[in-house]
């Protein structure tokens, strides 16, 4: 099995694993690209595949195989809902506009030229685990840009300004009240927006790389919005203008789709309320099932996996075997970073041949717990996206 | 006199062509003396390149038997024979999120049976401009879709599902009978081959695997030819 250093030539897991945490340390701290490896992995465990899930293809994350902190290109999963626009670089502008003194268009060189800051992430599309089929839409990066908020500053934003809107080169005809008498169609462009507030306090980025290379079209080259802690969709792609305004930006991906609807119980009541996705929910998921030989007609197992949230913190992730008890998972040291996901391994020791369920819960350093799909924070949820309840894996240990 | 000698070469002429059509179409050998190819498909592992996805198509790592591989034959030699229809119905199911079987490969005028075992909504949809359709199956559903025309090894419809990206499958479409589909033995047996010249291709769409070498057959006699393959063979962009 084989890793790729730092700068992609290949290295063997055994030199990896020689390389340290102390490089592996210094490496994120130079805000290099940081390989991983999950410690105590040993040259004689196998893979166990799990049950009934499909398998993977290109762009999208492969578990079984997770080795790397920061997600190779060709696992990198991109949605659009607009098509995926192509933006010469030399033809692209940002324009900055609506309540603002000094409004301004810069070209992508004008952006370069201002300071640059990197921001590593973890970004998941906010409908990744809603089912077997869609489990593998999340990545982890080093982004690298300009910040939005003394862009914002320089511009000179007015007192009245309470929101920002986002939009994308990306457009198409949009139908309201279809099919009734009130219907009307307008061409729009893609659009989020955020308030002032979270705009200027979020670490937001005017990203132009990914990983020190030039952002790829799909991943929304050559400028996209990177919102740390924040669900994919709000990372708005083929960024082209930003607008300040003093009213609440109701466009389809703020005010119809991304919408989560979400009941909660009020007494006997269930109250329902309809949310912009926007914050990254606590999760985990187990990445993949190790085993050995048998022993003794029992089967050495060891589980590998991933926890992240919107940049709160991560204080623990446990794991349990069938109905048994949750046991403590090792949460790994090195890499580490704020918006990251945290990777961890658990030892579950020797288990019984046949068939099994593992699954992981990750709990916050406030204390909340990831939910499970039966808990009341999840079964009252009426809409896919935000999907982070607790993902049972089901395996079939062979004697 | 003058009208028969006008019209006895046209008669000729047509008759000629029906013979020669009629001989185009004839078999030129009889079924027993067709040849028969067969061999193994192995893929070689290359630890500075690896293919991430190895672990679902190659069960031993170390012998490396490709399976859902597809082989068949090209060449001018197949116009030799007809070939009956097939009337068989091939299925492919939607199970688990997945296409199953990925890959398939049909004769020409075959249907398909989609069907939809999962409890989510699913659809099939083609994108190819010969063969384009896209029809959702709702949970416990199924639906056919005929494939009228062949597009041999280098061209497999390519079929999707609108609601899961995720999900991909490739069936492949030929005008005469000689290809497979690979097992986990990575063995394949293509039997009653005319004789003649032939490019014996591979392809295997999930890895983008390519491979083919120009062989000849004689009646009767059986060729071996395995397929090893490695990241040298994978197709590129």
């Amino acid at each position: 099995m084989l890793r790729h250093d730092i700068h992609g030539a290949p290295a063997s897991r055994r030199q990896v694993l020689k390389a340290g945490a102390a490089t592996m340390s210094a490496l994120v701290a130079q805000m290099s690209l940081p390989n991983f490896v999950f410690p105590g992995q040993g040259d004689d465990e196998r893979l166990v595949p799990f049950e009934g899930m499909p398998r993977t293809g290109p762009n999208s994350l492969d578990w079984e195989t997770l080795t790397e902190w920061i997600t190779p290109q060709d696992q990198v999963f991109s949605v659009q809902h607009y098509g995926s626009p192509e933006v010469a670089p030399t033809e692209y502008r940002l324009e900055i506009t609506g309540l603002v003194d000094r409004p301004r268009v810069l070209t992508l060189d004008a952006i370069k030229e201002l300071p640059r800051r990197e921001q590593l992430m973890t970004l998941e599309c906010s409908g990744n685990g809603v089912s077997k089929g869609f489990m593998n839409a999340i990545y982890n990066s080093k982004w690298t840009g300009t910040p939005l908020a003394p862009l914002l500053d320089a511009c000179g934003v007015r007192s009245e300004a309470t929101e920002v809107v986002f939009f994308g080169v990306d457009r198409n005809e949009e139908t309201l009240r279809k099919d009734t008498p009130r219907e009307v169609t307008v061409d729009v462009p893609f659009g989020r927006s955020m308030s002032l507030d979270d705009a200027m306090r979020l670490n937001t980025l005017l990203a132009y790389e990914r990983n020190d290379a030039p952002l790829e079209p799909r991943n929304g080259a050559p400028l996209r919005l990177i919102v740390p802690g924040w669900y994919g969709i709000a990372n708005v792609k083929w960024l082209t203008r930003i607008e300040l305004r003093d009213n609440r930006y109701m466009g389809r991906f703020m005010g119809r789709d991304y919408v989560t609807v979400r009941g909660r119980k009020q007494g006997d009541e269930v109250v329902f309320i309809e949310t912009s996705v926007t914050r990254m929910n606590l999760k985990s998921v187990i990445a993949r099932v190790m085993r050995r030989d048998t022993v003794d007609g029992q089967v050495p197992v060891k589980v590998y996996g991933a926890a992240w949230d919107d940049g709160t913190g991560i204080d623990r992730v446990e794991v349990r075997v069938d109905d048994g008890p949750w046991r403590p998972a090792v949460l790994d040291a090195e890499p580490r970073a704020k918006y990251c996901w945290r990777f961890f391994s658990a030892d579950l020791g020797l288990l019984e041949p046949g068939p099994c369920t593992l699954v992981s819960r990750a709990i916050d350093v406030h204390g909340r717990v990831q939910p499970t799909a039966a808990d009341d924070e999840i079964a009252l949820k009426r809409t896919y996206w935000e999907s982070y309840a607790q993902w049972p894996r089901v395996v079939q240990l062979d004697a | 006199m003058k009208r028969h000698r006008r019209g006895f070469p046209a008669a000729v002429i047509t008759l000629a062509i029906l013979l020669s059509v009629v001989a185009w179409r004839a078999p030129a050998w009889a079924a027993d003396e067709g040849a028969k190819i067969t061999g193994t498909v192995r893929y070689h592992v290359d630890p500075d390149r690896v293919w991430r996805y190895r672990r679902y198509y190659v069960a031993d790592h170390k012998t490396g038997e490709i399976a859902e591989a597809v082989v068949a034959l090209r060449g001018q030699s197949l116009r030799k024979g007809t070939y009956p229809a097939v009337e068989e119905v091939a299925v492919i199911d939607q199970r688990d999120h997945q296409f199953v079987p990925e890959t398939s490969a049909i004769r020409a005028g075959q249907t398909v049976r989609f069907s939809n075992s999962d409890a989510a909504n699913h659809n099939v949809y083609s994108r190819d401009p010969l063969h384009p359709f896209n029809n959702t199956i709702p949970s416990g559903g199924e639906l056919t879709e005929t494939f009228p025309r062949g597009g041999g090894i280098s061209r497999p419809v390519e079929l999707g599902c609108v609601f899961h990206n995720n999900m991909r499958a490739w069936v492949f479409v030929f005008e005469h009978p000689f290809f497979q589909v690979t097992a986990s033995d990575g063995r394949y047996n293509l039997t009653g081959v005319p004789p003649g010249e032939y490019r014996l291709e591979m392809a295997h769409p999930a890895g983008r695997l390519r491979w083919s070498k120009e062989i000849t057959v004689h009646a009767g006699e059986t060729v071996t030819v395995d397929i090893d393959v490695s990241p040298d063979d994978v197709q590129k962009d």
